[in-house]
């Protein structure tokens, strides 16, 4: 019976001193697993982004025309809340938004779609802790898009393509066209992906673009200036509202492509788009 | 007349035995009333292992105290040893007030809402101090709860000890294992992750089944409270853990413990002539009395259980990891049920739900319920119960061949590029990949079948374990198969990695299954909860 005793109180004295060794490391343990959490919704918010923004957002967040991009310092440095108005932090905007969405377009940037709601509080799709990890990772993006990492190569002067149709394009690579479309580009966001523009692929009995550019120049009511297929895609590409396809309005399609495409990269999506037919 | 009179008894007894004298008659008093019968000098007895006085005063608490009127007054000292009880009825009792006591430190941080309990799963694992020892205490204890019970039935039976006078004993310890089962069960939904839901998903699926179908929908709403598990299941579960299912414990447990004082323990059946029951009669030479023989080593056993409990959840083991929320829109690959219901879902795998996941089940429970009622032989020595022992050693044989076939490994078909990919990349635990070295995924684009080229050892061995389970994947059917590893610089501390296995078909069509997955440097997948 003596053995007993002496065991039970050298198991309560070991408990003691494990406990005490715990509670020593315990700050050091719960600090860890803090951030092992945070990188955690990072994780899952990255495949969130792929799933559910990137089609229009971009890959990267580098934005399309469907949507403004996110990957870039104006929003960390705080152009984009001056722009709009925003008293609140950076975090704090882009978790508005990503909940409750756009009823309106932010800072007069004409996106041709709302940003939709994407809590389910507000009727969308996502709980909680799903826009907690899509938060946390576009606040990921901030080091290295303050650090100019994420912005798209802008184009310096000359380079660009610029507003005549009637210039003499160089030959075009339907490859690259096509590679430019679905990246840089996004065209694909758009044509493709969604009917925000008209589409671009044979559907439902109509042929592709490449066929569609080729009789529009000879219809009755085509009010532009192109008298070839090539113009025409060019005119609808860098001047879109020299005519508007019927159920399509006015400056839906954003009109800077002019300066954001050199001649080469303008010959290869037409010749990418001259094949879809 | 004064208004009022100021009475203290206490300085009457000062009055007449000194201050002194007083204290240690109040201190006797209050020692007294504590202890429920024995004084200053009869605990300071039982502590140095006096003979005690006659009458014995130490059995004054059992027949006057409430905790102690559920123990018996003294043993017989053929039960004093490890056999034949192995001491598991008392390690069941002890893993029950384990869990209440662990369970009600974690029910503090804990809200029953699919809105919040997953962040309050993670509150507790990373913002409460001993929240993460906490939750594996509760989680280790339960899992042995399971066992020691289970086991302590089984020895039940093995001694014959659910016989004659004791077979409503043997009734309310298969209520008792039952709520052990379903109070380990429903508490696997709380934490709210995938692991969670999908594991009791696959649990409850059997009430659906339950024929006619109005019953079995009827039966299957009243369970999850919705079609599927959502805020109304995820309640009935909790207020089925914290408050049903004790409840229904603590009552079957002092029925449990009343019929032992009633009947006495049963002594090892070759003790005893067949047929006779002597447990009440125990001789005085054979008696080892409650105070302070067996007081003592219980004692010992809680502190020394605890700290081993405790030392083990410190530096050994860990609960599972928490999985991604709970989604009741995607299964995980492999899920399967709790290891004690495994048996159940391999019995599922036999055939008809209604039969083998209601019937068979059912009658089972029944039987085991009834047995005492039915099995009447009057001896409980081994030599006259083979037939009983072999059924035991069958049934506990079947059930070891049911969980098997409950596994990912029995019977479960899923395509092996899929399979391939799981290996490094699992659904229900984090596995080889997650739980690589950051730094050891050089970006880069590898191949499996030229693993030897990788620049590092980590990535060495894991598309080496990849390139193995690829050639599980080359068939008639899937020539020329491929694995190809894509790891990708993705943002600031955070890689892409694609696993991505091509091969083509028979008829020259070329496939692709692919699954990527995001790898943030501070992501701790082995500890940290």
């Amino acid at each position: 019976m003596k053995w007993q005793v002496a065991l039970g109180g050298i198991s309560l004295a070991a408990l003691t001193a494990i406990l005490a060794f715990l509670a020593i490391g315990e700050v050091n343990r719960l600090a860890e697993a803090d951030r092992a959490y945070a990188a955690q919704a990072i994780e899952s918010g990255a495949m969130e982004f792929e799933n559910l923004c990137r089609s229009c957002h971009g890959p990267q967040g580098l934005g399309t025309p469907l949507a403004p991009p996110l990957n870039i310092a104006g929003l960390f440095d705080g152009a984009r809340l001056q722009a709009v108005g925003f008293n609140g932090t950076v975090e704090d905007y882009v978790r508005g938004t990503i909940a409750a969405g756009r009823p309106v377009p932010s800072a007069g940037a004409n996106y041709p779609q709302r940003m939709p709601t994407w809590s389910q509080r507000f009727g969308g799709p996502l709980r909680d802790d799903q826009i907690d990890a899509l938060v946390a990772f576009v606040m990921n993006w901030e080091d290295r898009a303050l650090a100019g990492g994420g912005a798209a190569p802008g184009l310096t002067p000359g380079e660009e393509v610029g507003t005549d149709i009637t210039q003499a394009l160089p030959e075009g690579d339907p490859d690259n066209g096509r590679a430019l479309s679905e990246g840089v580009l996004a065209c694909a966001a758009c044509h493709v992906l969604s009917t925000a523009g008209p589409a671009w692929p044979p559907a439902a009995g109509a042929p592709g673009i490449g066929v569609r550019a080729e009789t529009r120049i000879g219809e009755a009511g085509y009010a532009g200036s192109a008298t070839t297929a090539k113009q025409y895609l060019l005119e609808s590409i860098i001047d879109p509202n020299a005519y508007l396809v019927e159920g399509f309005a006015a400056g839906v399609m954003p009109a800077n492509f002019d300066t954001r495409m050199t001649p080469q990269d303008a010959a290869d999506l037409i010749a990418y788009m001259l094949t879809l037919r | 007349m004064p208004l009022f009179r100021l009475h203290l008894p206490v300085l009457d007894e000062i009055k007449s035995k000194g201050l002194k004298g007083a204290l240690q008659s109040k201190t006797e008093d209050i020692v007294v009333r504590i202890t429920a019968g024995l004084g200053l000098t009869d605990v300071r007895g039982v502590l140095r292992d006096d003979p005690p006085g006659r009458p014995n005063p130490r059995l004054k608490p059992h027949a006057e105290g409430f905790w102690l009127h559920m123990k018996p007054t003294y043993y017989h000292n053929l039960m004093d040893g490890l056999y034949p009880t192995f001491r598991l009825g008392w390690l069941s009792t002890f893993f029950f007030a384990f869990e209440i006591l662990t369970g009600v430190f974690l029910m503090v941080f804990y809200t029953p809402s699919p809105l919040v309990a997953y962040e309050n799963m993670r509150n507790i694992l990373s913002n409460v101090p001993f929240g993460a020892l906490m939750r594996d205490l509760h989680k280790l204890g339960a899992e042995l709860m399971v066992a020691v019970v289970a086991l302590h039935m089984l020895r039940t039976f093995v001694t014959g000890s659910y016989k004659k006078p004791r077979q409503f004993t043997w009734a309310t310890g298969v209520v008792l294992l039952g709520v052990t089962l379903v109070l380990s069960f429903s508490g696997y939904l709380l934490p709210w992750d995938q692991l969670s839901l999908w594991a009791v998903t696959i649990g409850a699926s059997m009430v659906e089944a339950i024929p006619p179908e109005v019953v079995g929908r009827t039966v299957n709403l009243i369970v999850r409270g919705a079609p599927e598990f959502g805020a109304g299941g995820l309640l009935r579960f909790y207020l089925l853990h914290v408050i049903g299912l004790p409840l229904v414990g603590i009552i079957a447990l002092g029925v449990h413990y009343y019929k032992v004082i009633l009947h006495g323990h049963s002594l090892p059946p070759e003790a005893e002539d067949v047929g006779v029951d002597t447990a009440k009669r125990v001789p005085m030479e054979s008696r080892v009395y409650f105070m302070p023989q067996i007081l003592t080593r219980e004692l010992w056993y809680v502190s020394g259980l605890t700290a081993l409990l405790v030392l083990v959840c410190a530096f050994i083991y860990n609960a599972p990891t928490l999985e991604a929320h709970a989604d009741p829109l995607l299964t995980p690959l492999h899920i399967t049920s709790p290891w004690y219901f495994l048996w159940l879902q391999g019995l599922l795998k036999v055939g008809d739900k209604v039969v083998w996941g209601l019937i068979v089940p059912g009658a089972m429970t029944g039987l085991l319920l009834v047995l005492p009622y039915f099995e009447v032989g009057p001896s409980r020595r081994y030599g006259d119960r083979r037939l009983g022992l072999s059924a035991a050693a069958i049934s506990v044989a079947g059930l070891a061949i049911l969980s098997f076939m409950g596994s990912p490994w029995y019977l479960v078909t899923t395509s092996p590029d899929q399979e391939a990919v799981a290996t490094l990349l699992p659904q229900t635990h984090p596995g080889p990949l997650r739980e690589a070295s950051w730094e050891d995924l050089s970006l880069g684009s590898y191949t499996a079948a030229a693993w030897g080229a990788a620049p590092t050892r980590t990535l060495q061995g894991l598309l080496r374990l990849f390139d193995d389970e690829l050639s599980g994947v080359e068939s008639p059917d899937r020539q020329g198969v491929e694995g190809i590893m894509l790891i990708e610089d993705w943002q600031t501390d955070l890689k892409k990695v694609t696993l991505r296995v091509i091969w083509t078909e028979a008829n020259g069509t070329p496939h692709e299954y692919s699954q990527s997955v995001y790898l943030h440097r501070e992501r701790n997948h082995g500890g940290g909860g």
